[in-house]
C-alpha cells in the first residue's frame, strides 16, 4: 500500500507526517527533531543544506541563507508588502520575468518555487530514510488567504522535490481535521493560527466526518517573524545607545540581533523577565562586542500590542460576517508558535469569554491533519483500521520523542473525513464598458464551478480580454482567441470558472451556439511560466 | 448497487442537466427551502459524492466526472445560499414600521445600548430581516406614538455590514468609530433615512460629551 506524506510547509519551521494504522508518525529529521527549520543555506564550500544545518549558516553567511522563503512564493514582487517583506531579509531578490521574485545566490539565479522545493526534497528524504520505502505522493498546507499564484507555486515546488502534490490545503483546515477526526464531534470550532509568517483564523461546523469551513479570514504578512522584527529594532536602538555602533548597516550583526529577539521572546513566553547579554557581535574594529539587555514582559507586549489587535479584529470580523455568536463557539484551536504567548491566549479566551484550547501542540497539529488527509486520498484511512484521532492529547510536554505516547485509538470507527474547504478569495471579473461583476464568492466551499456566458462588443472580434481580479488586486487576463468573426453580441462564449480543492483556478470556454470547445487561457501575474522553469 | 455505480450514475445525472439549471434541482430541495435546508441537502451529497472520498477506487476520468457534478452543485449552493440571504436582508417588515422621523432623539441609541433585550454579544440576523434590539422596542426605552424605534428596513449588504460594526462600537461605548462605520454604511446606501438619522443621533451623542 502507497504511503503518502502530510506536509507542514511553514515560514520558519516545516513538519512531515504519515498517517499510519495506529495513528500519526512524524518524520524526523537527520538529529531525530521533529520540527525542520525552512532555511536553505548555499555554503562557499558549495552545495546545498537544508535544515538546523543551514540555520548555522546565518550567522557566517547571511547574504546566502535563504529564510521565510514562503512569504515570498507566487507573490507579484511589486506589490508593496512584498517590497516591505523584502527590507526584511538579507539575500538578494530580483525581479524576474512575469514580475515573480527571483533569488540571486552565488551567481544562481533561482525561482521561489526553487528554493521551497529544497526543503520538501528534505522532508521527503528524511521520510525514504526513517519508513524505508520511496515516497511519491503528499498532501501540503498552505495559508487559507493564499492566492491562486501562491497555491500554484507551492504546487510547482512540490512538483521540483519529485513529488506529486496530491491536494493543497488550508492549514486552520488541517487543524481542525486533527482535532476533530474519528471522534464524531457535534460543534463549531474556531481556528487561530498565528504562526512564523501568517495569520489566519477559521471558524468551521465538525458535523460528524464533514468539516465545513464556514469563512476563512486572515492577514498574509503578520506573524512571529514580524514580532521579532519589532524586537530587533529595540535591540538595534539599544546597541546604537550603548555601543555607538549602529547595526542596520551590518547584516551579520543584525542577524545575531534578531536571533537574540527570538530567543527573548520565547523566553518571555514562559518567564516575566529577561535580562542577559548579547555577545558575539561582530562589531567593525572590534570584534566580539557584548550588548547587555533587560526586557519585562510587559515591556514587550505593549511592543507587540499592535500587531496581536490586528489578529483579534481580524477574529471579530469573521464572527460579524459569518453572523456567529461568540457562545455558539465551542472551541478555539491555538495553531502556530506565535499563540504560545501569554498575551494573544489572553486576548483571544477575552473575545470569546472561555479559556483556549492548550492541549494540542501548536507546532505539529498542522502535519497531523495533512498527514490524516493524506492518508484518506491514498485510500489508507478505511473505517475501523483503527486510525483516529490522537493529536490533541499529544502534548505531555511536547516531548521531542515517544511517538507512541501520543497515539490514542478511537473508542468507535473512524469514518473517512469529508473536507469541505472554501474559496480563498472573491473573484471578480472586469469586462469591456468597466463593469465588474462578482464570480465566485470568498468562503464558498470548493471544489466550485459556475459558468457565464461573454460575447463580443465589436464586429467581427476575434480576440476577447476580461482583466480579472481577487479582492481588488488584478489576478491576470482571460484571453479567449481565435473567435469566429461574427457582428457583435451574436457569439455566445460559455466560460467555465473552476476553483479546485487545491483552491486553484481554472478556465474552459466553449461556443454555445457551435459547442465547439474554444481557446482560453489565463495569464496569471507572478506565476513561473514556461519561460522561467528552465 | 455498489457505492461506485451509485455516485457515477448520480454525477451523469448532474453533469447531463447542463449548466444552466436552476440552485434548488441540482441540490434536490424544494425551491422555497430554507438555507438551513440547503445545507443539510449539501452536507447529504458530499458524505456520498465528494470526490475525495472516491479518489482511490475510480479512474481518473470517472474522478473528473464526480469533480465536475460535485463543484456544480457546490457553485449551486452558493447561489441558492447567497440568493436566499439577499432576500432575507431586502424582504420589508410584514408589518411596516413607520418612517423614521426625522428629529434626532437618543432612544433609538438607547435601544443599542446593552441595556436592550439583545443577547450579550453580537446580534445574529433574524428571519425577518432586522436587527433583534433594533427592530422592536427595547424593554424599557420609551415607546414613542405606538411605533417601534425604528428598524433598519431594506438595506444593502455592505451597508449592513457597517451598520452592525457601528452597533457593536456603540455597545463598547466607542462612538466615534461607530459615527465612522456609520458614514461608511451611508456610503454603502446613501438612498437610506435611517442610517442617516441615526448617524446625526450619534453625532449629537458625541457632541454632548
Amino acid at each position: 500500500m502507497s504511503v503518502a506524506l502530510g506536509i507542514d510547509l511553514g515560514t520558519t519551521n516545516s513538519v512531515a507526517a504519515i498517517a499510519t494504522p495506529t495513528g500519526v508518525e512524524f518524520i524526523l529529521g537527520p538529529r531525530g527533531e521533529r520540527v525542520h527549520p525552512s532555511v536553505v543555506a548555499f555554503p562557499a564550500s558549495g552545495g546545498v543544506v537544508v535544515g538546523p544545518d543551514a540555520k548555522r549558516y546565518r550567522l557566517t553567511e547571511p547574504h546566502h541563507v535563504i529564510h521565510s522563503a514562503k512569504r515570498f512564493i507566487g507573490q507579484n514582487i511589486r506589490a508593496p508588502m512584498v517590497q516591505l517583506a523584502m527590507t526584511g531579509v538579507r539575500y538578494r531578490i530580483e525581479e524576474g520575468p512575469n514580475q515573480q521574485p527571483i533569488v540571486v545566490v552565488r551567481d544562481r539565479r533561482m525561482t521561489m518555487p526553487e528554493i521551497s522545493s529544497n526543503v520538501l526534497l528534505h522532508l521527503k528524504r528524511c521520510a525514504e530514510r526513517q519508513l524505508g520505502t520511496p515516497i511519491k505522493d503528499a498532501v501540503v498546507t498552505v495559508p487559507a488567504n493564499f492566492t491562486d499564484g501562491q497555491r500554484q507555486a507551492t504546487k510547482e515546488a512540490g512538483r521540483l522535490a519529485g513529488l506529486d502534490v496530491m491536494r493543497l490545503i488550508n492549514e486552520p483546515t488541517a487543524a481542525a481535521l486533527a482535532y476533530g477526526f474519528g471522534r464524531d464531534r457535534q460543534q463549531l470550532i474556531c481556528v487561530f493560527d498565528f504562526g512564523g509568517g501568517t495569520f489566519d483564523v477559521s471558524l468551521l461546523r465538525l458535523n460528524g466526518e464533514v468539516f465545513e469551513v464556514l469563512a476563512s479570514e486572515g492577514d498574509f504578512f503578520l506573524g512571529g517573524d514580524d514580532l521579532d522584527r519589532a524586537l530587533g529594532e529595540v535591540l538595534a536602538s539599544e546597541c546604537n545607545r550603548i555601543l555607538r555602533v549602529d547595526p542596520r548597516q551590518n547584516a551579520a550583526m543584525m542577524m545575531k540581533l534578531m536571533m537574540g529577539a527570538e530567543a527573548i521572546k520565547i523566553h518571555l513566553s514562559e518567564n516575566d523577565a529577561a535580562e542577559g547579554e548579547i555577545d558575539g557581535l561582530d562589531m567593525p574594529g572590534a570584534a566580539g562586542g557584548r550588548l547587555p539587555f533587560q526586557i519585562t514582559r510587559k515591556q514587550f507586549e505593549e511592543l507587540i500590542a499592535g500587531y496581536v489587535n490586528r489578529t483579534i479584529e481580524v477574529t471579530k470580523q469573521i464572527l460579524i460576517s459569518t453572523g456567529i455568536d461568540v457562545t455558539q463557539v465551542s472551541d478555539i484551536l491555538c495553531v502556530g508558535g506565535s499563540t504560545r504567548i501569554p498575551l494573544v491566549r489572553q486576548r483571544l479566551a477575552e473575545t470569546f469569554r472561555k479559556e483556549v484550547n492548550t492541549k494540542i501542540n501548536p507546532d505539529e497539529v498542522v502535519a497531523q491533519g495533512a498527514a490524516i488527509q493524506a492518508g484518506s486520498l491514498v485510500g489508507n484511512l478505511h473505517s475501523g483500521s483503527g486510525m483516529g484521532a490522537r493529536d490533541a492529547v499529544a502534548t505531555a510536554g511536547h516531548s521531542m520523542l515517544g511517538a507512541a505516547g501520543n497515539v490514542v485509538l478511537p473508542a468507535h470507527q473512524a469514518k473517512r473525513p469529508v473536507l469541505m474547504d472554501v474559496n480563498p478569495a472573491t473573484l471578480a471579473i472586469h469586462t469591456a464598458g468597466g463593469f465588474t461583476e462578482r464570480l465566485l464568492d470568498k468562503n464558498a466551499p470548493i471544489p466550485i464551478e459556475r459558468t457565464r456566458v461573454f460575447t463580443t462588443s465589436r464586429d467581427n472580434q476575434t480576440r476577447v480580454e476580461n482583466r480579472r481580479y481577487v479582492e481588488n488586486e488584478p489576478l491576470g487576463t482571460l484571453v479567449l482567441e481565435n473567435l469566429p468573426a461574427k457582428p457583435r453580441g451574436d457569439l455566445q462564449i460559455e466560460v467555465s470558472f473552476r476553483v479546485d480543492s487545491d483552491g486553484i483556478l481554472h478556465v474552459r470556454a466553449a461556443d454555445q451556439t457551435s459547442g465547439a470547445q474554444q481557446e482560453a487561457h489565463l495569464e496569471v501575474f507572478g506565476a513561473p511560466t514556461a519561460a522561467t522553469e528552465q | 448497487m455498489s457505492v461506485r455505480s451509485e455516485v457515477l450514475l448520480w454525477a451523469q445525472r448532474v453533469v447531463a442537466r447542463g449548466t444552466g439549471t436552476p440552485a434548488h434541482v441540482l441540490l434536490e430541495i424544494k425551491i422555497d427551502s430554507s438555507v438551513e435546508d440547503a445545507q443539510d441537502a449539501f452536507h447529504k451529497i458530499a458524505r456520498t459524492g465528494h470526490p475525495d472520498l472516491h479518489r482511490a477506487s475510480l479512474t481518473a476520468e470517472e474522478i473528473e466526472l464526480v469533480t465536475t457534478a460535485y463543484a456544480r452543485v457546490a457553485g449551486a449552493y452558493q447561489e441558492f445560499r447567497q440568493k436566499n440571504m439577499q432576500t432575507m436582508r431586502m424582504r420589508p417588515l410584514k408589518d411596516d414600521p413607520p418612517p423614521p422621523r426625522k428629529t434626532p432623539s437618543s432612544d433609538r441609541i438607547a435601544a443599542l445600548r446593552p441595556q436592550s433585550k439583545t443577547p450579550e454579544g453580537m446580534a445574529p440576523i433574524n428571519r425577518s430581516g432586522t436587527l433583534p434590539g433594533v427592530g422592536v422596542p427595547a424593554a424599557g426605552s420609551p415607546s414613542p406614538s405606538s411605533s417601534a424605534p425604528g428598524a433598519p428596513g431594506p438595506m444593502n449588504s455592505k451597508a449592513l455590514i457597517y451598520y452592525r460594526k457601528a452597533e457593536m462600537c456603540l455597545r463598547q461605548g466607542d462612538l466615534k468609530t461607530a459615527v465612522l462605520n456609520m458614514k461608511m454604511a451611508i456610503a454603502g446606501d446613501p438612498q437610506s433615512t435611517f442610517l442617516r438619522t441615526a448617524l446625526a443621533e450619534i453625532e449629537s451623542e458625541l457632541a454632548k460629551k
